[in-house]
């Protein structure tokens, strides 16, 4: 079998080392070797993006390169292609960290042998082949998983819903009377479904989050409306098992940035998982309060007097798939992603999650969430004024519908457009758009904080409405547009006054804008 | 008053069925399309209140539908609800830029359905009806 001839690459600046690798190919076939010889790591860098290049043996003391940051401009330049580092006697520990670095293998120059280095070269290429191959099976793999796992919930939902459909026309009576134990066993097949559904929506959710689609609505929103809504939702769940739930929240705990369908989705993991490892006559507890180790977070803290976890599976417990082992726990646990999407749905809300527990004793998850702080969001659009005496203007941007009512869908469809539209209005060092401050009947509100008078605030106005006229997109059907501004007077900074004081004063005065333009609308509204 | 009339577009025949009974016990009458093209056909034909459509079906899908639907005058500015087996997160936006009034998950909790059905066809919400708050796919 006539082979193609092996492209070398020989970078060494030393003639006499590079003259002993050239001796060492002399005893090869001829035509089976072609060495090209270069002696700085500029030249090899030009070389090997030509590529062309099956193999580099690189001397990792070059006029214009040296030790490890060698091996990583090779790599760089050429992923793909194998690299085999050439080390003084005295130089092994280098060339072991290369290796992991990424070079193949090493020679230690002085040792070796005529006939080994042709060898050692055709293995490495030869390693270096299966490698890529096997990373890119790898990759095609996850692909291929993501795929048949986002394919197979999708098929999964039809004939769940025919399952739902029939179940509750059944319950309902629509195809005639059922005795009580009829009817109770429809309650099981309906509370299974519930339990496929979630099952399916965990899968979906995990592609997500590897794939890093995972959207998140930072807004300023309350953890409390979160878990009155988790206690209701589940409560039905608890008394089913004779469990006791019952939430104790800290009076007037403040308002949190996250997001709140998040949190829901958080907190009923953590409980829904609470209810699920209590015994009948056990209890569940959401508490939440402000942290006492860091006063800028809230902590949500669900506890339960089930078995526990033992102390050294409370970090495991959060790795993907992760499922309890013990045998006695009764019937099925679901897929082990609860707990993992947690973990990541509370990390990309700057918050962390631990578990805390004692077997026999519950368990308990604590999970921290950023507290909301108007200062903190203006901070960019005071701190630029040097003068710190600024003159504040408030931008107000409604969209209502001309119907009265905006659908959900609509709703949120058009705040994502506004909201990315008005984000491109801005000055970006000087105006600062807030996150949603809240419910505002059935418009929906936006605020621009801008550094500026009221003539800057009317410019402002103005130039974000025709931006908004102009957008197809955003101008359909019903939904009416309109923008005001409301000026505060300078915000003075006294004279002994910290930045941090005079940004809450500034915070403080925002806020009473903002609460007086939200009430005003909830009266225009009847609401 | 006559009822208002449903046309549900969905190639699975059991929700088809399913969706036939719930809607007829709530005094709705139901006409049926399995695919893209009969589903025009019979909207033309039945010109209905409202529409349920399905993403997924034979011959195109729901939002072929959906445009084909807004080029006849007279089929224009029929309420379409889409409910569908699709991920929320990756079609809510599209449906709804395509003419849909709101866009479900499958399977769809009775109650929701039959509220959006109500507040398209502008009818009063029952006082048993629960608030949707789904402000968007979890």
């Amino acid at each position: 079998m006539s082979e193609k001839a092996l492209q070398v690459l020989l970078v060494e600046d030393n003639a006499g080392d590079a003259r002993l690798v050239r001796e060492m190919f002399r005893s090869e076939k001829p035509g089976s070797v072609k060495l090209t010889h270069l002696s700085l790591m500029s030249e090899a860098v030009t070389h090997l993006e030509q590529g062309g290049v099956d193999i580099v043996l690189l001397d990792m003391g070059l006029p214009d390169g040296h030790g490890l940051d060698t091996v990583r401009r090779a790599h760089a330049a050429a992923p793909t292609v194998p690299v085999i580092v050439l080390t003084g006697l005295d130089d092994e520990a280098l060339a072991a960290s290369a290796m992991k670095e990424g070079a193949q293998d090493y020679l230690i120059k002085g040792q070796i042998e005529n006939r080994a280095l042709p060898r050692a070269l055709r293995h490495a290429i030869e390693r270096m082949r299966m490698q890529t191959e096997t990373d890119a099976i790898r990759t095609d793999q996850i692909q291929f998983k993501d795929e048949f796992l986002s394919h197979v919930s999708h098929e999964l939902r039809s004939p769940l819903t025919a399952i739902y459909q029939f179940a509750t026309i059944l319950q309902d009576r629509l195809a005639g009377e059922l005795n009580p134990e009829q009817l109770k066993y429809l309650e099981i097949v309906l509370r299974n479904v519930k339990q496929l559904q979630s099952m399916i929506n965990d899968l979906l959710e995990v592609t997500r989050v590897q794939a890093g689609k995972l959207v998140i609505d930072l807004q300023c929103t309350s953890a409390s409306d979160a878990i009155d809504y988790t206690v209701n939702t589940l409560q039905g769940a608890a008394e089913a098992k004779g469990i006791t739930l019952v939430s104790d929240i800290q009076n007037r705990l403040p308002q949190v940035c996250a997001d709140p369908i998040r949190i829901r989705q958080i907190l009923i993991i953590l409980v829904d998982n609470a209810i699920k490892f209590t015994p009948a006559s056990g209890s569940v507890k959401v508490h939440a309060r402000i942290s006492s180790e860091d006063p800028h977070f809230v902590v949500l803290e669900t506890s339960d007097t089930g078995r526990g976890i033992s102390p050294d599976m409370t970090e495991r417990i959060f790795e993907r798939l992760f499922r309890v082992s013990d045998s006695d726990l009764a019937g099925r646990q679901g897929l082990g992603l609860g707990l993992y999407i947690c973990k990541e749905l509370v990390e990309r809300q700057g918050g962390k999650i631990w578990a805390k527990s004692f077997p026999g004793q519950g368990a308990v998850f604590c999970v921290t969430l950023p507290i909301f702080s108007l200062a903190k969001l203006i901070a960019p659009a005071l701190r630029n004024e040097g003068s710190g005496e600024v003159p504040i203007t408030l931008v107000i941007i409604e969209i209502g519908s001309r119907t009265g009512w905006l659908s959900n869908e609509l709703r949120a469809e058009q705040c994502h457009g506004v909201r990315d539209l008005l984000q491109r209005c801005l000055h970006s060092n000087l105006d600062v758009l807030l996150p949603k401050m809240a419910f505002a009947g059935s418009a929906e509100l936006f605020f621009i904080v801008a550094a500026t008078d009221e003539i800057g605030g009317k410019a402002m106005t103005q130039r974000i409405l025709e931006q908004l006229g102009g957008c197809e997109h955003i101008q359909q059907r019903d939904v009416i547009i309109s923008t005001s501004y409301r000026s505060l007077e300078k915000v003075e900074r006294g004279e002994s006054e910290s930045i941090e004081d005079y940004l809450r004063k500034a915070a403080n005065r925002v806020q009473g804008l903002v609460d007086d333009e939200i009430s005003s609308r909830m009266v225009e509204h009847g609401q | 008053m006559g009822n208002k009339k449903i046309l549900i577009v969905d190639d699975d025949p059991d929700v088809r069925h399913g969706m036939h009974i719930r809607l007829k016990a709530n005094h709705y009458d139901t006409f049926f399309a399995a695919d893209a093209v009969s589903s025009v056909t019979e909207a033309r034909k039945q010109e209905p209140d409202l529409i349920i459509l399905d993403l997924g079906l034979p011959a195109g899908d729901g939002f072929v539908v959906m445009e084909r639907l807004k080029k006849v005058p007279s089929l224009a500015l029929i309420p379409i609800i889409v409910v569908s087996a699709r991920d929320a997160r990756a079609n809510r936006a599209r449906a709804i830029k395509a003419g849909a009034m709101a866009f479900l998950q499958k399977p769809v909790d009775n109650a929701e359905l039959l509220a959006v059905i109500r507040r398209a066809l502008g009818e009063p919400a029952q006082p048993t009806e629960p608030v949707v708050h789904d402000l968007g796919p979890i």
